[in-house]
């Protein structure tokens, strides 16, 4: 259940990401929306649960998007061990350090992604506009990272909830 | 120590992995075709709601609030007023297809017109969705174009959705020719929804200003087509070439409809059986 949950999550964004927000110009330079989704279970849910809900994710928007086959499922396979290893030493459940979080796992994302291009078309040119870009997704991230991840956390306790609720009831 | 071993045997498979990704466009049948065949339904109804919701809150509560101050003042006027604007609306939609239909009869190619359903969702790489694919006679490679000039090419192609890739990804190339002197080049995508003209010899004289446009020999875009105009020249004092930026005349950000352009010689083979 708590997959069908990640499954209309993450499709509720991916759809939201490539579908309305273009129509607003304000998220022109929006950060990837399933990074916070990637970090949020990385935080708070097991392996196992994670895991197939990254990897086919991470399918999905490697075939919306234009960039080399993989790239997203890397991103987020990586972005999920990193955040899987700070947590070891680190106590990052603390909302203080949510924001830096997500902010370092936006800037992990956006380094791995020009990297990317950079090695794969080395004649690239990479401008301010490439930093500028960088620069407000992380701002973005800051600020609205932490927002998510506390949604993604209450709709998953309302969820659990709700289907506590349901199989008392057939019971 | 063995975790670093590991670690770096693993960032080495993934770039191999990349590196031989990066070169899938040349495969006819990409794994990425089943997800944009669950995914696309879900945007299609997403992007025609938006659309929904936008033109009724353009075109109807905002009328409505005109009207109500218009009631206080002249009550008689107001459904006139509401109809004015509605056929404003409609002359509007209907000047935009008109020239995407007289854009249609006038290259040679038969086309086929799509709806964009969807965007990338990077803002590193740049390609979009839209509602025609192999059912509609949609294939990979087929150039993809609006009145103002070149969109870009269908890279990957589902039943009913098709993937294009733009002109100003990094990824794409569209062999091309200043319109003043004919100076060739290839048109590569740049930063800030900007091109790069590649590989224009250094002896060929390029002004600010001057109207890039199609070959025709990259085998994708017809012969003509208009790409974008010549926005920046540097002449480095060394090297055989020269770095021109070009600015595409189609504005990326608001593009609704396109154009596919069907492979002619195929279909007037079709035609003749």
């Amino acid at each position: 259940m708590t997959f069908c949950f990640h499954f209309c999550i993450c499709l509720c964004l991916v759809i939201f990401q490539t579908t309305v927000m273009p129509y607003f110009p304000l998220f022109d330079r929006f950060y990837d929306l399933l990074a916070p989704f990637v970090i949020y279970l990385s935080l708070f849910h097991s392996v196992r649960d994670s895991i197939p809900v990254i990897l086919f994710f991470g399918f999905v928007m490697d075939s919306l998007s234009g960039g080399p086959f993989g790239l997203y499922l890397t991103t987020y396979v990586w972005l999920f061990v990193g955040v899987r290893w700070i947590i070891t030493f680190l106590h990052v459940g603390d909302s203080f350090l949510l924001p830096f979080v997500v902010a370092a796992g936006v800037l992990m994302q956006n380094c791995i992604f020009i990297g990317t291009v950079a090695m794969l078309e080395p004649g690239s040119r990479f401008s301010s506009a490439t930093i500028n870009t960088v620069g407000v997704q992380v701002f973005w991230a800051i600020f609205t990272g932490p927002i998510f991840l506390m949604f993604f956390n209450y709709f998953h306790g309302r969820w659990n909830r709700w289907l506590k609720k349901v199989f008392v009831k057939k019971s | 120590m063995v975790m670093i071993i590991g670690v770096i045997i693993l960032i080495v498979v993934n770039i191999i992995g990349l590196s031989v990704s990066n070169r899938r466009y040349l495969s006819h049948y990409g794994p990425g075709r089943i997800a944009i065949y669950l995914i696309a339904p879900f945007q299609e109804v997403a992007s025609r709601s938006i659309r929904f919701a936008r033109d009724v809150w353009s075109h109807y509560f905002f009328l409505v609030k005109v009207a109500k101050e218009n009631d206080n003042y002249k009550k008689a006027l107001s459904p006139a007023i509401e109809k004015n604007t509605k056929y404003k609306e409609l002359k509007l939609s209907n000047v935009r297809l008109r020239s995407l239909l007289k854009f249609q009869k006038a290259i040679t190619n038969r086309a086929l017109a799509a709806e964009v359903i969807g965007k990338d969702p990077s803002p590193w790489f740049k390609t979009i969705i839209i509602d025609k694919g192999k059912d509609d006679g949609v294939e990979k490679g087929m150039a993809v174009v609006i009145p103002e000039g070149i969109a870009g090419q269908v890279i990957e192609v589902s039943s009913d959705y098709s993937k294009v890739l733009l002109i100003i990804d990094y990824n794409s190339s569209v062999d091309a020719l200043v319109q003043r002197n004919r100076a060739r080049g290839i048109i590569k995508g740049g930063s800030e929804d900007r091109c790069l003209f590649k590989y224009v010899l250094r002896k060929h004289d390029i002004t600010i200003g001057d109207t890039v446009v199609s070959s025709g020999l990259d085998g994708v875009f017809p012969k003509g087509l208009i790409v974008g105009h010549v926005s920046d020249v540097v002449r480095p004092n060394s090297g055989i070439f020269q770095e021109v930026s070009v600015t595409p005349y189609v504005d990326f950000e608001k593009l609704e409809e396109v154009l596919v352009l069907l492979s002619s010689k195929k279909h007037e083979f079709e035609n003749k059986q």
